[in-house]
């Protein structure tokens, strides 16, 4: 039996190994460039589409400038999750996998590595992504009536870097809860399936449901409408949850996802 | 540590297929043991549990006295090839081991090593999607090789191959067995491993039918008898009968003796003065033996009148 | 010619053409053989009824009478047709049995309303401002009865359309334009005869011009006659973040006739407030008769109900679940092709039928079939099943005909069908499942979700359901839009900007290039 302490600083070793492989893989995938361009180059044109859209007429017309520009994730969260998903279904499609886990024979220790580079490069597109919108914005808000005298200062404050931090973590947390997904479901057309499905579901039934504790536990629980209150940096008191409890609601999607994944990766045959 | 594979009781099944019924083998350093048995034998779903990639009913499979999924650096025990086919086509074959070396911890200057073992010059450079099968194995081989492990395990390495790659895969086998480690190499096709292999465990239906060293298997299956051209086949006949030897006619000038040695069978008709052309001991091959071996054990086999037509 | 008989049909079956009819059979074999494939369809089926089901499930009607009482909820009044109508309005009205005629000159109409759109309780008409709602309506008025939903017909001045008649909550016809002074009044006839009904206008109570006529089947003899003033609601369509909301407020109009001539009637006018009631909760309609002049002042309006203004629930919204059935048909219909590009299967495939078009069509026409009977089998299960929980939980549910069932179910039918081979084309364009099923759930699903659930304002969310493939779902309206109406025409409410079969054709147009494209690749690739 090996003390404790080697086994930790082994297991350290071989995650070490398993994260610079799976970088080495999905750097030299051919579509991640791509991927990650995608995804900047998408939410940027959404949001530049809703700054240029959206008005604010009159003080306390209610809207909140940092959700508006940000409103490209909604569609820029797609390309993260075919990104997270490709970085696993890939090697089932091929039956790499096997070689992989013939390699890293710890499959969570692959996982994990997985996660985290995969989380990597989700937040280095999503800074990029999450700043140029924000910046679109300044640009274009102030000329729409998001002005000092409607009650918007022109200063960047804290609850602005608060929301795109967030929303930074909230396209990771997306890439995590794709990830895991197709884990379980090894078929990239099933898991990207699932992961638009769980996203994209959740607002459009709420917007049935006339309950109003029922519309609002639909917000709260949906990954992306609850996600996405971290967004929130006006009227907070309104949003179904706190930008805080809202990332938190998505992390546990994430974890749920990843967790799901790895039961599976442990319980079968590769 | 031993380079060894000690497969035992290993049990699995698909379903209500059985894969595996109680396989028990050892593979052993310094020689090449092939791993035999008709399609769907078992052999593939054996490889993989000894990669700790399926989980068997029952039983177990140990790499060098452990579980393969216990290895700290499982490639530097056992380099395996299982499926060439199975990389990302749009990854450079450079890059695909690459990664594998880095899940290794080892660099760059390894993977420019292998790539020379294995003879993949240039092409490394090319989308691994676009190669041949051949190049395929070929880099599926320099990917075994990254860990310069003591084990090695290959899956149909002859797939593929063009025939000087066959000749260049066996002098390599042989060039690996030297360097007293263990190889084990399954086919499906005997007259592969003829030339390569010195032991064999043949398989059928999941259970082991032989393991036995390639010598002691050709000589079980050629049995004692020889093949004897005549011009006088009936005296000659006539004069080994009487001397107590199973004989019969295969051809008008051709007799086979069985009960007799050559020495005796020469000894006897230069006596009763008949000529004889040729006197050859039969040797099997090792395809007829494998044949005799796994004739209950085919899963899959061509209807008999179809055999016949043959 | 009888030698040559039999070569034909020699040549056709051994030399080499494929059938088309055996390709179709073999892309059909191997369809239902994939046993995922086929349960991937019962899912989609499954979760468009149950997510459908949601809808209702998560609804509930609050409604306690006196002393905790539960107490029946009440829809709006109904129309001929059962559709759910506004009555209300100011009515000055006396008898009529028979046959008979009104005639009357409008010469001001004047209005209240509160710019922001924000009623002050409690405080009348305090506060509001001046100016007479576009949509405002005066003038004179044939009526069943004083039952709110009853039949009518009415000649009207308006505050911003000109003069109308308008009959039967939905009808609307133009007589003069411009609008209505003491320089320049409008002479209002209506004249009855049987159940016909014909409106005249006129500028000097000389030349008379016939605006149209109005059949109301069923007129009972004796009937409600007068004038009438209704102001709708102001409606504040707001742009904002989060969807357009619209926020309204009671308005008033007050209308000034004189010249009030009627034959056939009796004696007496009654006042009548029909409907709900003026700002403020203060009923403040009413009327004063001096001399021939009349002073009539009221709220409300006569129109049908518009979505997303307690039309009650739609066939629409029973179907919400098709967004995630829809996903489910996408990756089925992917992966028919896509999966055999990954296995190789495309080689064999193409080597069995070499001409590629005409494997795609016959894969288009699989496709295109199941999908079709996906979408019917699971429209036809989700909205009666969900119009029954609905109805069940006492809510509204609007009435339908069989014609409009019939065309949203076979709408939908075709929807799915056509979404169906949109993903095949993608996915023999692409080859890849990933991306071929993001693309697709993205041009179908984000659009509608954008324009709906989300975050643009209503202008661009028309455009979206005006160019994207998305504009299919207007096949599933049935609540038409009423020029006549006043109201939030927003793809959020239920409307589409495109008519049913105009949307559906984009998405047609879309996917009638996807192919055109495919077939490209297919001929130019290896395989």
């Amino acid at each position: 039996m090996m003390p404790v302490r080697t086994g930790m600083s082994l297991l350290g070793a071989e995650f070490a190994a398993a994260l610079h492989a799976e970088w080495t893989k999905l750097r030299t995938l051919a579509g991640t460039g791509w991927l990650l361009l995608g995804v900047v180059a998408v939410t940027l044109a959404l949001s530049l589409a809703a700054v240029s859209e959206v008005t604010c007429r009159a003080a306390g017309c209610g809207q909140d400038p940092a959700k508006v520009s940000l409103t490209g994730v909604e569609f820029g969260q797609a390309l993260v999750a075919v990104l997270a998903v490709l970085a696993i279904s890939g090697e089932y499609g091929t039956g790499m996998i096997r070689l992989t886990f013939t390699a890293l024979p710890r499959r969570l220790v692959v996982l994990a590595a997985k996660a985290c580079t995969v989380s990597g490069l989700i937040a280095a597109s999503g800074v990029l992504a999450v700043a140029g919108s924000l910046v679109l914005g300044r640009i274009f808000l102030p000329g729409n009536g998001f002005t000092a005298t409607n009650g918007y200062s022109s200063i960047v404050d804290a609850a602005t870097v608060r929301a795109g931090l967030g929303t930074v973590g909230y396209l990771v947390l997306i890439g995590l809860l794709a990830l895991g997904l197709a884990t379980a479901v090894r078929e990239a057309a099933l898991a990207i399936g699932f992961v638009l499905a769980l996203v994209y579901l959740f607002p459009l039934v709420a917007q049935l449901v006339t309950d109003q504790d029922w519309h609002r536990r639909l917000l709260q629980l949906g990954p992306m409408t609850a996600g996405l209150d971290v967004q929130a940096t006006v009227n907070l008191a309104a949003q179904p949850l706190s930008p805080g409890a809202g990332l938190g609601v998505m992390a546990c999607w994430a974890a749920g996802g990843l967790l799901l994944g790895g039961l599976v990766l442990a319980a079968r045959d590769a | 540590m031993d380079a060894t594979i000690e497969v035992s009781g290993l049990r699995k099944r698909f379903g209500s297929a059985v894969a595996l019924d109680g396989l028990s083998f050892t593979v052993t350093p310094g020689q090449v043991t092939g791993f035999v048995g008709p399609n769907g034998a078992g052999k593939s779903t054996t490889m993989r549990v000894i990669l700790g990639l399926d989980a068997p009913d029952a039983g177990t499979a140990l790499v060098g006295g452990q579980p393969y999924r216990s290895l700290r650096h499982p490639l530097r025990c056992l380099g395996s090839l299982l499926d060439a086919g199975a990389l990302q086509p749009s990854r450079s074959a450079r890059n695909h081991l690459l990664w594998l070396a880095h899940s290794q911890g080892l660099g760059a200057r390894r993977v420019d090593e292998v790539i020379e073992q294995a003879g993949l010059g240039s092409a490394v450079r090319r989308k691994a999607g676009g190669f041949s099968l051949g190049m395929r194995q070929r880099l599926g081989v320099a990917a075994a090789l990254l860990g310069d492990p003591p084990i090695l395990m290959l899956d149909e390495p002859f797939n593929g191959m063009d025939p000087e790659g066959i000749v260049w895969m066996r002098g390599f086998l042989r060039s690996l067995a030297g360097q007293r480690r263990a190889v084990l190499v399954s086919s499906h096709l005997m007259s592969e491993l003829q030339d390569t292999a010195d032991h064999l465990v043949v398989i059928g239906r999941g259970r082991v039918i032989a393991d036995t060293g390639v010598a002691d298997l050709i000589a079980a299956a050629s049995g004692d008898r020889i093949t004897l051209r005549t011009g006088a086949r009936t005296p000659a006949m006539t004069v080994l009968a009487r001397a107590g030897a199973t004989v019969a006619a295969t051809g008008p000038d051709t007799v086979t003796v069985s009960g007799l040695t050559g020495e005796r069978i020469s000894a006897l008709l230069a006596e009763a003065g008949v000529p004889v052309t040729e006197l050859v001991a039969h040797r099997a091959s090792l395809e007829e033996a494998y044949m005799e071996l796994t004739r209950d054990a085919v899963d899959f086999r061509a209807a008999p009148a179809e055999e016949a037509q043959r | 010619m009888s030698a040559g008989v039999a070569a034909p049909e020699r040549s056709g079956r051994s030399g080499g053409r494929l059938g088309f009819g055996s390709l179709l059979h073999a892309e059909w074999t191997k369809f239902r053989t994939v046993r995922g494939w086929v349960i991937g369809l019962l899912v989609a089926i499954g979760v468009t009824v149950l997510v459908g089901l949601a809808g209702p499930a998560g609804t509930s009607i609050s409604c306690s009478g006196p002393d905790n009482q539960p107490c029946q909820h009440q829809g709006p009044p109904t129309g001929p047709d059962g559709q759910p109508v506004s009555d209300a309005f100011y009515f000055v009205h006396r008898s009529l049995t028979g046959n008979g005629s009104i005639t009357a000159r409008v010469t001001s109409l004047t209005g209240l309303y509160s710019p922001r759109g924000v009623s002050q309780a409690g405080v009348g008409t305090a506060g509001m401002t001046s100016g007479v709602q576009p949509w405002a309506k005066v003038g004179v008025i044939v009526k069943q009865d004083t039952q709110e939903g009853s039949r009518y017909a009415a000649v009207a001045v308006t505050g911003g359309h000109g003069v109308r008649m308008q009959y039967d909550y939905t009808q609307d016809m133009a007589g003069l334009p411009g609008s209505v002074s003491a320089s320049s009044p409008r002479w209002l006839r209506l004249v009855r005869a049987g159940d016909t009904l014909t409106g005249y206008d006129s500028a000097d109570g000389m030349a008379w011009t016939e605006i149209g006529t109005a059949t109301l089947t069923g007129l009972s003899s004796t009937v409600q006659i007068g004038l009438f003033t209704a102001s709708p609601d102001y409606v504040v369509i707001d742009q904002s973040f989060g969807g357009a909301s619209s926020a309204g407020g009671p308005t008033q109009a007050t209308a000034l006739f004189d010249r009030v001539a009627l034959t056939g009637t009796g004696t007496g006018w009654t006042g009548t407030q029909l409907g709900g009631t003026g700002p403020a909760g203060g009923s403040t309609g009413g009327y004063q008769q001096s001399g021939g002049q009349f002073t009539v002042r009221g709220s409300g309006d006569i129109a049908p109900q518009t979505d997303g203004m307690g039309t009650g629930r739609t066939m629409q919204d029973a179907l919400v679940g098709w967004f995630a059935g829809l996903i489910a048909v996408i990756v089925v219909a992917t992966m028919f092709v896509t999966g055999e590009y990954r296995r190789g299967l495309i080689r064999t495939t193409f080597a069995a039928s070499p001409r590629r078009e005409r494997v795609l069509a016959a894969k288009a026409i699989v496709l295109g079939g199941a999908g079709f009977v996906v979408g019917v089998v699971a429209s036809a299960i989700a909205i009666p099943v969900v119009g029954a929980v609905e109805t069940a939980k006492g809510l509204a549910v609007r009435g339908a005909d069989t014609a409009e069932y019939v065309q949203v179910v076979v709408g939908t039918g075709l929807l799915v069908a056509v979404v169906a081979v949109l993903a095949l084309a993608v996915g023999t364009l692409l080859r890849r499942s990933a991306g071929a099923v993001t693309a697709v759930i993205l041009a179908v699903v984000l659009p509608y979700l954008l324009a709906v659930a989300s975050v643009l304002p209503a202008g661009a969310a028309e455009w979206l359901t005006r160019l994207t493939p998305a504009a299919a779902f207007a096949i599933q309206q049935t609540v038409p839009a009423y020029p006549q109406v006043v109201a939030s025409y927003t793809p959020a409410n239920g409307y589409f900007p495109l008519p049913p079969w105009a949307g559906f054709a984009v998405l047609c147009g879309y996917t009638a290039v996807a192919l055109g494209l495919a077939v490209v690749a297919l001929r130019r690739r290896d395989a």
